[in-house]
């Protein structure tokens, strides 16, 4: 049986961990922005199917959504240099370049998983809200803002902290360029120590902490966006519709 | 862009099978197809069960299901691939890389899968287990031919998703030094050094195509008729 050793994630090793926790947590908040608002512009554009840009979104979506994250990753950390703008780059450089690459490749990741998520929750809305704002004469972003959007985010943001915590999850993926985030401190202390047991468990219990902590979130925020929602009124006229 | 550099016939054959004919192990895109066929079947086998078990009245059986949903979802792959590779010697067991991925793997997409059944459960109306029962099927019987095919096939797209992620999750093993199709385009990338773009581009491409096959593939079996017949030879 295993002889667990508890005293080394106190002190030093610890102290790494807490590093990486830092790291993961910077990391995941910094993607989530990106990939949620490019998430939502391209699945807006993807749901009014505008002419010429509707085949751009689709080719981003389906090659963004058909790709491992951990390639993708790879793919822009060897050959951000060559693709990007130089002033991008350089910027990129200047913040930490295996950090930067690991927000810029996991925000296209899942942004393309968000605007899929976006484009189904605009779908929900009956057209007829649609029609009914463009007769009161409202404009296209009045009739996101004030019409379609409050109604779908309702039936967006289940999905999309589902999303959330699957970045948060992916965000260990960056250990593969070298960003010092828990996975990558988990497998140093394992290398250094031989205590790689104890590093896991920690590490494990990190991360569900940080997944509950978004799962909670996204309830509370469900919860906040559905209190005009008589419930019980929906369910009753479900309840008709459907005999 | 110099394509003609890495498209040569060795490089392709290496990222195609790996160095099955020179040396004869498998690697490349048939060890990825080969570990997410693997984790795929079981993790659907193994996620209806606990789907079942997670949409069961009995708290005996529904429990240990949230229990297992709850950490699996909540706790990385690759911490979970460190786990099957790193833990198993401590305990003086003998572990290999494709084992060690192959158990996480299919361990991780269980979670998702079972969720999924548990959803699809949910949404088949009560009145088909009356009937059923009214038919004098047995408990067992109901949930194999009549609630799980329904339950499988009203969650098809989620289904599909998760199991496209799967695929493009065995890339994961690269980090542990198994030879599948990641782990061959980065060693064609370091021994080039010259083409980055071309070599992610193609693995990606490849990727690509094998995912698009499984949600094309995955399409039809939703058009199939008489889906049920799936189950019924079970």
């Amino acid at each position: 049986m295993y002889h667990f050793e508890w005293s080394v994630l106190w002190g030093e090793w610890g102290l790494r961990l807490l590093d990486g926790l830092y790291v993961t947590v910077k990391l995941a908040l910094l993607t989530m922005v990106f990939a949620f608002a490019a998430g939502f512009v391209f699945g807006i554009i993807r749901w009014t199917r505008n002419r010429y840009l509707e085949p751009i979104c689709w080719i981003y979506v389906e090659f963004a959504r058909n790709t491992p994250p951990l390639v993708q990753i790879l793919f822009w950390y060897f050959s951000a240099v060559y693709i990007l703008p130089h002033w991008l780059f350089a910027y990129m450089r200047d913040v930490g370049f295996e950090f930067a690459a690991a927000v810029f490749a996991l925000s296209i990741y899942h942004g393309a998983f968000v605007a899929e998520i976006v484009r189904a929750g605009l779908n929900s809305i009956s057209l007829g809200q649609v029609d009914a704002a463009r007769s009161l004469g409202l404009n296209f972003r009045e009739r996101m803002l004030h019409v379609t959007l409050p109604q779908a985010i309702r039936v967006l943001i289940p999905p999309l902290t589902n999303e959330a915590v699957g970045l948060l999850k992916n965000t260990s993926l960056a250990m593969a360029i070298g960003v010092t985030e828990i996975a990558y401190q988990t497998k140093y202390i394992d290398t250094y120590t031989f205590r790689g047991v104890e590093a896991l468990v920690a590490a494990s219990a990190l991360y569900i902490c940080l997944c509950l902590i978004v799962s909670g979130l996204g309830r509370l925020a469900t919860k906040r966006f559905s209190r005009h929602v008589d419930t019980r009124r929906t369910m009753r006229v479900t309840a008709l519709l459907s005999e | 862009m110099n394509w003609d550099k890495v498209w040569t016939a060795g490089n392709l054959e290496r990222m195609l099978v790996g160095d099955l004919f020179t040396q004869g192990h498998a690697g490349g895109l048939l060890l990825t197809v080969w570990i997410a066929g693997i984790a795929i079947v079981a993790s659907t086998v193994l996620g209806m069960l606990l789907g079942v078990m997670r949409a069961s009245d009995r708290s005996l059986l529904r429990l240990p299901a949230l229990v297992y949903i709850q950490t699996f979802r909540n706790v990385p792959l690759l911490i979970l691939v460190f786990w099957a590779y790193f833990v198993p010697p401590y305990l003086g067991i003998e572990t290999s890389k494709f084992v060690s991925v192959a158990v996480a793997l299919t361990m991780f997409t269980t979670a998702y899968i079972a969720e999924y059944i548990r959803g699809g459960i949910l949404s088949v109306p009560d009145t088909q287990r009356e009937a059923a029962r009214a038919l004098g099927l047995s408990a067992a019987q109901i949930q194999l031919y009549v609630v799980l095919p329904q339950a499988f096939f009203n969650m098809i797209p989620a289904i599909t998703g998760r199991y496209i992620v799967t695929v493009m999750n065995t890339s994961l093993a690269f980090l542990i030094g198994l030879s599948e199709l990641t782990d061959i385009g980065k060693q064609i990338n370091v021994r080039l050094q010259t083409s980055p773009i071309e070599v992610y581009l193609t693995l990606m491409l490849i990727y690509f195509i094998v995912n698009r096959g499984l949600s094309a593939g995955m399409r039809w079996l939703e058009h199939r008729p008489r889906f049920n017949h799936l189950f019924l030879k079970i």
